[in-house]
């Protein structure tokens, strides 16, 4: 089952095991830059809002409500990452494995496929949980880094889904989730519990969050410096007979406070302001594990100012960034990176 | 709560204000029934009508049918269905339910719906 709690999906299988399950939320951030350097993890501004897509009315488009789900708000300007956390928090040694998968407009962020209900390990097209508690984005670029998961509107050719399938039907966001084989999980507690494996690889203090489409869909942004870990586990451990799944129509601001009547999150702040007031990025690297390689049918994607979206659209840069007191567009400027490979397995 | 007659006559005296494609003899027209039989329904003369034409009204009026089959005393057809499937499970959770505020029934029951895509 999945619930809404708090703007968090959580979605449980009480049916496999009592601790089985994950909570995922969609944290707004800055857009990174988009150009040949690769930045630290953005910071979280906050969960963007979830609600549950058939309590409106969606007009024109309510032929979109057969697809059930959630309805979340993002300004072109935004970016997100996805925030996975276990069930229970009640250190590694308890958490119940769960594999995920995430697409955007049905392309598998993780290995590029066309979106399939099942799991598949070459190329791996999920990631697991506990092990991997962010995905900032495609995992399209270099080893190492991904392609931040930026908005953009649908029918200009610049999502994901666009580039690869040549049309805008789908948009949104695509999840689903599959416990591990409760036999497997109950060997993987007994194999723990003597001591065998007991030694966290994840440590996991939360991210900093500050508390303050139907025609969108998701591209691929500037580079960043994350890791997508292979699955510890064989295919088999995981139960595929279980799983559930959720779409997350994605609605433009204006179209959200037209069905809801709240006013969407405002507008990210900005890198060049986040910088000024020498908030931190963050880096999160694990030595005990392998990272999978890049999806070979991401690497063909291209940002949104790869393909021009300036020249095409006058105000794709004044959505983008403004300056924080006259309101101007502005080029963000680059993070020092002085520190870069300086720690493993830190939070900075 | 407001009697079914007068309820579904203020819901469609409100639409006929608005866009005229609401008069007795228009909304009986739409549902299938004479407008002598929808007026006396109005004004809680006869007894609501059946499932059917209650759920055709909750279409016509823009309604939930669920708010206008309770209103009339009745359950629809699938929701019995479920109860008959396991009578003493449903009635024990209604009853237990019956006191609990509305966000904690909601926690209880809504799951975020899963379709076709």
């Amino acid at each position: 089952m999945i619930n809404l709690s708090h703007n968090q999906l959580e979605i449980r299988f009480p049916e496999v095991h009592k601790r089985a399950g994950v909570k995922i939320d969609f944290q707004r951030t800055l857009r990174v830059p988009d150009d040949s350097e690769t930045h630290y993890l953005p910071p979280g501004l906050g969960r963007f809002p979830l609600r549950h897509i058939e309590d409106f009315d969606l007009k024109n488009k309510s032929h979109l409500k057969k697809r059930g789900g959630v309805i979340m708000p993002m300004f072109q300007a935004d970016a997100l990452w996805l925030n996975f956390t276990p069930l229970y928090e009640q250190g590694f040694d308890e958490e119940y494995p769960i594999a995920i998968k995430i697409g955007t407009g049905k392309i598998c962020a993780i290995s590029g496929d066309k979106w399939n209900s099942s799991l598949n390990r070459d190329p791996q097209d999920y990631i697991t949980v506990p092990g991997q508690p962010w995905l900032d984005g495609y995992n399209a670029d270099q080893n190492g880094t991904v392609r931040q998961f930026v908005a953009a509107p649908l029918g200009k050719g610049y999502t994901v889904e666009e580039q690869l399938t040549g049309s805008a039907t789908v948009g949104g966001i695509q999840i689903q989730a599959f416990p591990m084989k409760v036999k497997t999980y109950r060997k993987l507690m007994k194999s723990r519990s003597f001591g065998a494996e007991v030694e966290a690889c994840y440590s996991a203090a939360p991210r900093l969050e500050h508390k303050e489409s139907f025609d969108m869909g998701l591209a691929p942004g500037g580079s960043i410096k994350q890791d997508i870990y292979e699955d510890e586990y064989s295919l088999e451990d995981w139960d595929l007979r279980n799983s559930h799944r959720c779409f997350v129509t994605l609605a433009n601001a204006t179209q959200w406070m037209d069905l809801t009547g709240e006013a969407p999150p405002l507008s990210p702040n900005t890198e060049y302001r986040y910088k000024q007031q020498g908030l931190p990025w963050f880096d999160y690297y694990d030595e005990d594990r392998d990272a999978i390689n890049t999806a070979v049918k991401l690497g063909k994607v291209k940002s949104p100012k790869e393909l021009g979206a300036a020249e095409k659209d006058p105000k794709w840069d004044e959505e983008l960034v403004h300056h924080p007191n006259t309101g101007n567009s502005i080029i963000p400027q680059f993070l020092s990176k002085e520190s870069k490979n300086k720690d493993k397995k830190k939070w900075w | 709560m407001k009697r079914f007659g007068s309820y579904i006559r203020d819901c469609r005296e409100k639409l006929n204000k608005e866009s005229k494609g609401y008069s007795v003899r228009k909304v009986a027209d739409k549902i299938g029934v004479e407008p002598a039989f929808l007026s006396k329904v109005e004004r809680d003369i006869v007894p609501p009508p059946s499932e059917k034409k209650i759920i055709a009204i909750a279409k016509v009026l823009k309604e939930d049918p669920d708010i206008l089959l309770a209103m009339a005393g009745k359950v629809s057809t699938d929701l019995l269905k479920i109860i008959q499937k396991r009578p003493v499970i449903f009635a024990d959770l209604i009853r237990k339910l019956k006191k609990e505020p509305d966000h904690a029934v909601l926690k209880i029951v809504r799951e975020v719906t899963d379709g076709d895509w």
